[in-house]
């Protein structure tokens, strides 16, 4: 109650707080003014401060990134990928074709994609494959079609390319002397007009397509036997279909981009590229147990021969066991096709650019190939080589692996080889069977790196000197006495026939009728028996259970051997010394095996099959195995022949057996 | 009125202000965690949401590689590192679960693997795998080293990096190579022209700057974040491994223009004497790495490297150099043992220590110690018929890994400086006559050993 008084003077000083009260907010205001005043101005202030802070920092980040990746990460070689030129968008072609005595050429939208001018060269039918949608060259051969059984070759490539490619056909010199019916028709096929009527030093240009429209055809016929046609030049127009009705419609797989791609470069692989049903390029061959080569590098020696890369590959990577990531294609040069092929199959390729000529061109090849494949297998013990015309076995891999630690521990071994140079269809009968030699046959063969890295390479031929590698390797100096471990049957084959040494002649005598293993698997006996020392207690012992031949036949006779199955024979021959083959060499000629120089002897000792029989060669007294020749047993001695032998042989030796 | 107009315009334009800085401060932090992850890794503990990124990229990656079966392995030096820490613990429990995500989860721009090249078959099946889950991927290849020195073979350029990136994470993916000297190699990273430059940020990558040297590793199978990954089975030596990497090619092309100039000598003897030069020196690294002492090839040795990428064959000897500071007692002893007996030792640890051993027919091996100086280094040879001290200077050098021969061996990276020192301007020109005491270019008089010590300081056996 005390508290509340009434108080007069309550109004009077409510207005004046009223009053004060807004001289006081008035007062605040102007003190929050200032404070906004000075906030918006500090704002202001961070504001710029950190923007510009901010560019700064962007500009300096910015400038260090440049010149960092400037200086550490750019390539130094700043090598600006050239656009690549437009898949030609123009719709036609023009195609030129001459055809004359001297020379050839054609050209493409007025690039020259063949031409053809050397003497005593490139005579008969040159081939021209366009691919219908780019006009891109995809296979360039020439067939010789006035030699004979070149228009067989001929035939077979045109059955392989694809329809509705472009084909260009022009005669240089002449192209009808062995142009037989089979031939003509196939090109009348093509719809050409005067194919059938051909003749001796006809000139003659065709360009059409597979399955198609013919382009145009001119011919000049030759208006007497000792003069030729004049030369004739055709100008043309073709008309290029669109990208999708020129490649198959295979399935969206990585094989399949592998193999588009390869399709549209080349032609002339055949059923690879065919739309309906295509080879498999991918082969997936059994794996093999206890795989003891899986890890050792293959060197395959290629120079430009893509057909039969593309043949060995297919061979290579069908064999059981092969690993398909230690391959590496080493191609002599900068050629694309061997490379596409290479590619086609997944496979990993190098490519070398050629030094030196000839033989010793081949030679610097082998050596940069065998370096390289060390480099990038280091932890190899071992390598593989192999070459572009050579089927490969199925077994090889097998063959290496049960044989190969005797290459690792025997010091008096120089090389495995899969090839047994006297192993012809009538010279060899067990795939199980090995022997040791004195002489590398090559062809399909393991090289240990510690020979190659402390021996060859350091003191490899160099490239002035014209030396074939594998006669240097079979030199004395290198080979230090060593043998190589062959097997009765071969494990490679060699198809090639044309190569640097090699005709068609030289490989139907010596190669054709080689024996090749196809059976799978095959178990190799007595691999122990093939070191240094248990193979001579082998020797012996076969010696000793060998029943010795009648020496007074004629050891060429078939009846020689008498008609057993097998048996051991064993039979003398006369052998002077260490060096002396005259009687081997003459027997080899008659027996139809290798007689070109000495191979496949191990200390005077030769093995081989007649009949089905074991056969056994002894050079008396030479070899060490002579004192189990019977007292009453003459050696046999058979002369050369005395005219042919410096004409025929001589040569012959120098074109060895490598391509 | 006015008062009032100008309250609110400046109310107005400090709103602005505030807006725009918070604009500014936010795309300030977003622009700083894009450039540098690590700069807020300090902020710990929270598991913000790029953190998880990370791991789950991890996780998206492994799975991808496991599918193909590929075996790679964790290098990545921040990661390792933490896992050094822990590494008794992980290796007890291989499988266990981890409570807390302590090593994929801390933010950063990339985590790095490595693979074997031989253990994978290129197939581009993982990255159409990769694309569909997400990721981009960058590879970066160049010219095969192994091919380098070889002449003009042109191999298909290999992979030497790849770099999968997925959300704002990174998986930088190093591919190891072997190399001849059974040692691992990986390439630099170099950007061609036509590659984007800002596809993650190149320049923090913990490889790739240089091409980089490592042992073959031993690797462990862990469980670290509920996630399995090999690593080394050895971080800490790893991690030692990595901050010494650093590898010099071969000047390959320069030493065939040198043959070119001067064709090699390949006379029997020649040959003959690489060989045992080469297996004295293969004899030497391994005596040397046994024992754990870092060594360099020095004088000739070093100069046929650098200008022929070969054994000099004149050369008569091998030249090796070791820091002082590297010196154990069992140097001569262990060479011993490997048939090595000790030919010549003058000097003392203290100064101008030089060891000769005698390797088969005549081939000497020479270790040279090098001491340390403020701004040179040096080391010292002697005379023995006089007793005279010399002195050769060297610039400071650091060491980088090479092959040669077949070897992994150590030359100082600032390789130019160094045999320049050694031979002059003229080291291109070969010399067949050498005087050690007055030919070379750095070389000092330095007295003469004090009578008393040339028992101790002149050994000759």
């Amino acid at each position: 109650m005390e508290e509340w008084k009434p108080n007069p003077a309550v109004k009077p000083h409510k207005k004046r707080s009223w009053y004060l009260a807004w001289k006081y907010k008035l007062m605040n205001q102007r003190a929050l003014r200032k404070l906004c005043q000075t906030g918006a101005v500090l704002f202001l202030l961070v504001t710029v401060i950190v923007n510009i802070k901010l560019i700064l920092d962007t500009r300096r980040a910015a400038y260090e990134e440049e010149d960092e990746s400037a200086q550490d990460y750019d390539d130094e070689m700043l090598n600006v990928e050239v656009p690549r030129h437009p898949v030609n968008s123009k719709k036609v072609l023009d195609v030129e074709v001459y055809s004359s005595r001297s020379k050839v050429y054609v050209a493409v939208d007025g690039t020259t994609v063949l031409e053809d001018e050397a003497r005593e060269q490139g005579r008969g039918i040159h081939v021209i494959v366009l691919n219908q949608a780019t006009g891109h060259v995809m296979a360039k051969r020439v067939f010789d079609t006035y030699s004979p059984h070149e228009d067989e070759a001929m035939v077979l490539f045109l059955n392989m390319v694809a329809r509705g490619r472009i084909l260009i056909f022009t005669i240089k010199d002449e192209g009808s002397f062995h142009l037989k019916e089979t031939a003509k028709n196939v090109l009348k096929s093509l719809g050409s007009q005067v194919a059938p009527f051909l003749s001796w030093r006809d000139m003659w240009t065709f360009v059409g397509k597979k399955g198609g429209e013919v382009y145009g055809e001119k011919h000049a016929k030759s208006p007497a036997l000792s003069t030729w046609g004049d030369p004739v030049l055709l100008k043309t127009e073709v008309h290029l279909t669109s990208v999708e009705d020129a490649e198959c419609h295979w399935p969206d797989t990585e094989l399949n981009r592998r193999r588009r791609r390869f399709c549209s470069k080349v032609e002339g692989y055949g059923s690879v590229c065919s739309c309906k049903d295509p080879t498999p390029i991918e082969f997936n061959p059994d794996p093999l147990k206890d795989n003891k080569v899986f890890d050792v590098p293959v060197a395959v020696i290629a120079g430009n021969r893509p057909n039969y890369l593309y043949r060995m590959l297919r061979s290579l990577l069908s064999a059981q066991g092969v690993n398909p990531q230690m391959i590496t294609v080493f191609i002599d040069g900068y050629y694309e096709e061997p490379m596409d092929v290479v590619e086609l199959f997944g496979l990993s390729g190098i490519q070398h650019t050629p030094i030196s000529i000839k033989n010793a061109r081949v030679s610097q090849h082998y050596k940069a190939s065998l370096t390289a494949t060390f480099n990038l297998f280091p932890d190899a013990k071992f390598a593989v080589v192999l070459e572009e015309d050579l089927d490969i076995s199925v077994d090889f891999f097998s063959f290496l692996s049960q044989s190969i630690h005797l290459l690792a521990e025997d010091e008096s071994l120089y090389c495995i080889s899969a090839w047994n140079d006297q192993g012809y269809e009538h010279t060899a009968e067990d795939p199980s069977l090995l022997y040791r030699v004195e002489t590398m046959p090559g062809l399909g063969w393991v090289l240990r790196k510690s020979l190659y890295k402390d021996e060859l390479e350091p003191k490899w031929p160099t490239p002035e000197k014209l030396w074939d590698w594998d006669m240097w390797m079979r030199m004395p100096e290198q080979r230090k006495g060593r043998e190589c471990i062959i097997p009765d049957i071969s494990r490679s084959y060699h198809f090639g026939i044309v190569g640097l040494n090699m005709n068609g002649y030289f490989h139907e005598a010596y190669f054709k009728k080689h024996k090749f293993n196809t059976v799978p698997n095959v178990q190799l006996k007595n691999v122990e028996s093939l070191r240094k020392d248990n193979y001579e207690t082998e020797i012996h012992r076969l010696l000793g259970e060998a029943e010795v031949l009648d020496h007074s036949k004629n050891p060429c006779e078939d009846s020689f051997v008498p008609d057993t199955e097998g048996k051991v024979y064993v039979m003398f021959i006369r052998m002077e010394q260490e060096a002396d083959f005259t009687t081997w060499t003459q027997l080899a000629k008659c027996l139809h095996i290798w007689d070109l120089d000495v191979r496949g002897n191990h200390k005077g000792l030769w093995r081989l099959f007649r009949k089905k029989n074991h056969f056994l060669v002894v050079g008396v007294p030479a070899s060490p195995y002579s004192s189990k020749k019977p007292s009453t047993v003459t050696p046999i001695f058979m002369e050369p022949p005395a005219k042919e032998e410096g004409a025929v042989a001589v040569p012959a030796v120098a074109a060895a057996e490598q391509t | 009125m006015q008062k009032i107009n100008r309250n609110v315009v400046l109310a107005l334009l400090s709103m602005t202000s505030l807006v725009f800085l918070l604009f500014q401060l936010c795309y300030y932090k977003f622009y700083l965690s894009q450039k540098n992850g690590a700069a807020f890794s300090k902020v710990r503990g929270s598991q913000s949401g790029q953190d998880s990124t990370r791991w789950h990229v991890v996780r998206k990656f492994l799975g991808l590689i496991s599918s193909h079966n590929i075996p790679v392995y964790l290098i990545d030096p921040l990661i390792l590192g933490l896992v050094d820490k822990d590494i008794e613990q992980i290796r007890s429990s291989p499988d266990g679960p981890s409570p807390e995500c302590k090593y994929f989860c801390a933010p950063r721009d990339f985590t790095t693997f490595a693979l074997l090249d031989k253990t994978w078959k290129h197939e581009v099946g993982l990255f159409r795998t990769a694309e569909k889950m997400g990721f981009q991927w960058l590879k970066i290849i160049n010219k095969d080293p192994r091919l380098d020195g070889m002449d003009d073979l042109s191999g298909m350029e290999i992979p030497l990096h790849y770099i999968f990136k997925l959300a704002s994470h990174a998986i930088h993916l190093v591919v190891f190579y072997e190399r001849s000297g059974n040692f691992l190699w990986h390439g630099p990273l170099r950007l061609k022209q036509h590659i984007d430059r800002k596809f993650v940020p190149f320049r923090k990558l913990h490889f790739g700057r240089y091409p980089g040297a490592y042992e073959k590793p031993e690797l462990l199978l862990v469980s670290i974040d509920d996630l399995k990954v090999q690593i080394p089975k050895n971080p800490s030596s790893f991690l030692e491994e990595v901050s010494h990497s650093r590898f010099l090619e071969c000047r390959y092309r320069e030493a065939r223009a040198f043959f070119q100039l001067y064709s090699d000598d390949a006379s029997l003897d020649a040959v003959e004497f690489r060989k045992k030069a080469k297996s004295l020196l293969h004899l030497a690294a391994l005596t040397l790495n046994n024992l754990g002492v870092k060594f360099w090839l020095s004088s000739g040795t070093c100069l046929g490297w650098y200008r022929q990428c070969n054994i000099i064959p004149h050369s008569k000897d091998v030249d090796l150099g070791i820091f002082i500071r590297d010196y154990k007692a069992d140097i001569i002893p262990a060479f011993q043992k490997a048939g090595l007996p000790l030919k010549h030792k003058f000097g003392k640890v203290e100064d101008s220590l030089e060891l000769s051993f005698q390797g088969e027919d005549d081939v000497k091996l020479d270790i040279f110690f090098f001491y340390e100086e403020d701004d040179h280094i040096w080391n010292g040879g002697t005379q023995a018929k006089s007793g005279k001290k010399f002195k050769y200077l060297f610039p400071k050098f650091t060491l980088c890994w090479t092959e040669f021969v077949e070897l992994k061996v150590h030359v100082p990276c600032e390789t130019l400086q160094y045999v320049e020192a050694n031979y002059g301007p003229e080291w291109k020109v070969p010399m067949k006559t050498w005087d050690w005491k007055s030919s070379p270019f750095n070389v000092q008089d330095n007295g003469v050993w004090p009578i008393d010590e040339w028992d101790n300081v002149i050994q000759i056996y």
